[in-house]
């Protein structure tokens, strides 16, 4: 293990080496819990909003809202993507928790941030680290009364009482799955396990059942990420979800949802038995069961948990990946899995060489669908099957669904419940809610529909007003699907086509060509 | 044939609630009434066979006009009336009484109305001023004076320190600490674990925030190490960043100025 220890290091100095050292983790949202300072005794510093804030945007356009750190990059693991691997000749640091709670508050109080994200490499044992980042967290909540957003990493391996006792002072705690399967973890990750990391996931998931009284899946629709806080949402949920069995979703709150998706196995034979394991992880309390919230108890994990994979560094499908993901929303109740473009750090043989950059496109096609998942009552198996295991690069995920769904469509605007509005290319989320809040005082016509902002371009292939659509349209699929094209959907990066088909099709086995192949006919 | 008027108020939402219950009253036919702020701002051009009618403030008339709002509409309706008056487009005196005019015949149903034009151009300046005020809550940053009081300078397009005000003070409910709104001359005070107040910019010194302390540089420095460090450098993309923060937010923000420049 080749280690260059600096003695005497400036904290700026530590901050830049720990700060660039986590750069690469992906979350720095700071939503998920509402809190006062005044309710936590107003002797503090700090609050929470459950929408989250961003404090500013880093030259690549990701949101800054966190002190993204980690408390050292000195580490004993050697994953071969990572760019603290023991093996690497790197600048190391260790922040000591003094450093870490004075930098956070000096930053918070001059509304730099929103709070700490504290992630770690491995220093000599993942019980000694985790050990470490337990006395930071419990210095800041109680020496520096701190009331803001804290984000901790649980270290895979770590002793579940750690795990634990660091849950009660995070807001939110991840633990990072890496790798879509287990067989990608074993050849990149030698030092973590699948079971490592399931493990503190399951823990943490009972932990917060345990902590609310709650049932899990008690999700709430048009959740604090989605940043729409209008009140009263309760009503139209259940309003909408009233006659809907076919397509339950993650996001319904009753009972009957739930059942309804259990009972809809995702797995096939590709990728069952890595989804097996993630529905075996053992569901015991494996906590020690004798630790007691802190003298002020600001909840247990109260944000929940998130959780990120790397995509591109190994040959997983988008059909493989969002079934992970699906099966971690559906079994880990966790609130956000987080997808990473590979980036090129280390050479290694067993890792892609990539000279056209991360796969953002990929990338971005996958958080489309990750919010079908969680907001609109998609099922990955809707999305994509063995057959067609990749999403479209010409269209977004919603769009292509469409097009291969138009026997369920027009829909008319009128009457579609709420999950049937959001199925239609081009209605979200507020336009979906807007239309069931505006037809209850009127009949809407495509008038209306444009006074109140919703974006019609793509959606008129797919609706009537009172019986009618905007302009007559075939529904057929070659023509829709043409005319779709013809509207430039705007990517959060500049990219042309042709480029981002080099860059999904990195692997020979993605069957690529067949899922485009009928959209190929129209460029 | 009716002659059109023009209610001129004060830039407030007493002065649009005055103006809104004299043009109520006259029965000339709203369609035939307009209101404008008194504002600095361009007051529209004078024209024939238009009447200008300058309206004083009445605790009566502001009261009545609010009782009416609670009683006739809701609640909600009446935030969404406080909302709107926050707003720095030039018609929403008028906005507002288009909205009420629908409200008051409508009833508490009004606010699910969003194909009436009015309805929706009063939720659109909500929208409007309520993003703003959440960008701030982010985009607003704090420096510290020798004595400790942390001041924050910011040029917003819509009146929101009132709405940024009490986000503040019950996270740095232990500071003191001055937003300062450069555009409009007004600012917020905060005292150590006591209520903040709204006050005209004219008492405060502006010019001490100019004074950088040593402790100031040193933790600005840092921040700056961080905010760069933290950026991957294979995923740029300054359009992004471009649409996430506009630039106008950036001229009161340590990490976007060039040292030397502060």
């Amino acid at each position: 293990m080749s280690i260059v220890i600096q003695e005497n290091m400036t904290v700026q100095k530590k901050l830049e080496v720990l700060s660039d050292a986590a750069k690469y983790d992906v979350a720095c949202t700071s939503s998920g819990v509402d809190r006062t300072n005044s309710g936590t005794g107003n002797s503090g510093i700090g609050n929470s909003l459950a929408c989250g804030i961003c404090h500013t945007f880093s030259a690549d356009g990701r949101c800054i809202s966190l002190l993204k750190i980690l408390l050292t990059n000195e580490c004993i693991f050697d994953c071969k993507y990572c760019m603290n691997r023991a093996s690497n000749d790197v600048l190391r640091a260790t922040f000591t928790p003094e450093e870490i709670c004075g930098l956070t508050i000096e930053f918070y109080r001059r509304n730099y941030i929103e709070g700490l994200f504290l992630s770690s490499g491995v220093l000599k044992s993942p019980d000694f680290t985790m050990e470490l980042m337990l006395r930071t967290l419990r210095m800041l909540r109680e020496e520096y009364q701190f009331n803001g957003y804290i984000h901790c990493k649980a270290v895979p391996g770590a002793d579940p009482v750690l795990v634990e006792m660091a849950g009660w002072y995070a807001d939110r705690m991840s633990v990072n799955l890496e790798l879509p399967t287990a067989d990608s973890l074993r050849q990149l990750a030698p030092n973590k396990t699948r079971k490592n990391i399931l493990r503190p996931m399951k823990q943490i998931q009972i932990g917060r059942m345990e902590n609310r009284g709650k049932p899990a899946f008690n999700r709430i629709p048009l959740m604090e990420e989605d940043g729409y806080r209008e009140q009263g949402f309760t009503k139209l949920e259940q309003e909408a979800s009233g006659d809907r069995g076919n397509t339950g979703s993650l996001i319904l709150p009753h009972e009957t949802a739930r059942n309804v998706r259990i009972g809809q196995g995702t797995a096939n034979t590709l990728i069952a038995e890595d989804l097996q394991e993630i529905a075996e992880a053992s569901s015991r309390k494996t906590s020690f069961g004798m630790i007691k919230a802190p003298s002020i108890n600001r909840g247990f994990v109260p944000a929940g948990q998130s959780t990120q994979m790397i995509i591109g560094a190994t040959p997983e499908s988008d059909y493989q990946i969002i079934s992970v993901a699906e099966a971690l929303y559906q079994k880990f109740d966790l609130k956000r899995v987080f997808y990473s473009a590979y980036i090129s750090i280390n050479e290694d043989s067993s890792l892609p060489a990539l000279n056209q950059g991360p796969p953002l496109l990929r990338e971005h096609r996958l958080y489309q669908a990750d919010w079908l998942l969680r907001f609109y009552g998609f099922r990955a198996t809707e999305l994509l099957s063995e057959n067609r295991p990749n999403f479209n690069i010409l269209m977004d995920p919603k769009c292509n669904w469409a097009i291969g769904h138009l026997e369920q469509f027009p829909i008319e605007v009128n009457k579609a419940d709420y999950y049937t509005l959001l199925r239609v290319p081009g209605i979200g989320v507020k336009s979906a809610q807007r239309i069931v809040k505006a037809r209850k005082t009127a009949i809407l016509s495509f008038e209306d529909l444009k006074k109140m902002g919703i974006v019609l371009k793509r959606a008129i292939y797919f609706i009537t007003c009172n019986g009618r659509m905007m302009y007559p349209v075939k529904i057929e699929e070659n023509y829709i699907t043409s005319m779709l094209l013809r509207v430039k959907e705007k990517l959060p990066f500049d990219m042309e086509a042709a480029s981002a088909y080099k860059q999904l099709s990195l692997f020979d086995d993605v069957k690529f060509a067949s899922a485009n192949a009928q959209i190929g006919s129209f460029i | 044939m009716t002659m059109k008027k023009v209610y001129f108020c004060e830039n407030s939402l007493e002065g649009i609630f005055s103006a809104i219950y004299d043009a109520w009253s006259d029965r000339n036919g709203h369609a035939n009434n307009e209101i404008r702020l008194l504002a600095g701002e361009d007051q529209g051009n004078m024209e024939l066979f238009t009447e200008y009618i300058y309206v004083k403030n009445s605790e009566e008339k502001i009261s009545k006009v609010a009782r009416s709002v609670y009683e006739k509409i809701s609640n909600e309706a009446y935030e969404l009336i406080c909302g709107a008056s926050c707003s720095c487009e030039a018609s929403r005196g008028d906005d507002i009484y288009r909205f009420l005019i629908v409200g008051f015949s409508m009833g508490k149903g009004v606010i699910d109305c969003l194909h009436n034009k009015y309805v929706m151009k009063i939720f659109e300046l909500n929208r409007n001023v309520s993003n703003e005020a959440h960008h701030l809550k982010g985009f607003l940053r704090f420096q510290e004076m020798e004595e400790g009081i942390l001041i924050s300078k910011i040029a917003p397009k819509n009146d929101i320190i009132r709405l940024l005000a009490p986000h503040f003070s019950d996270r740095l409910s232990q500071e003191n600490f001055v937003i300062y709104d450069e555009n409009r001359d007004t600012a917020i005070i905060h005292q150590k674990a006591k209520q903040w107040f709204y006050t005209g910019g004219e008492f405060l010194d502006t010019d001490k925030i100019k004074k950088i302390t040593e402790k100031e540089e040193s933790i600005g420095s840092m921040w700056k190490a961080f905010f760069s460090s933290i950026s991957i450098k294979e995923r740029e993309n300054k359009e992004l960043q471009r649409n996430n923060l506009p630039l106008r937010f950036r001229s009161n923000m340590p990490e976007f100025k060039s040292s030397g420049q502060e």
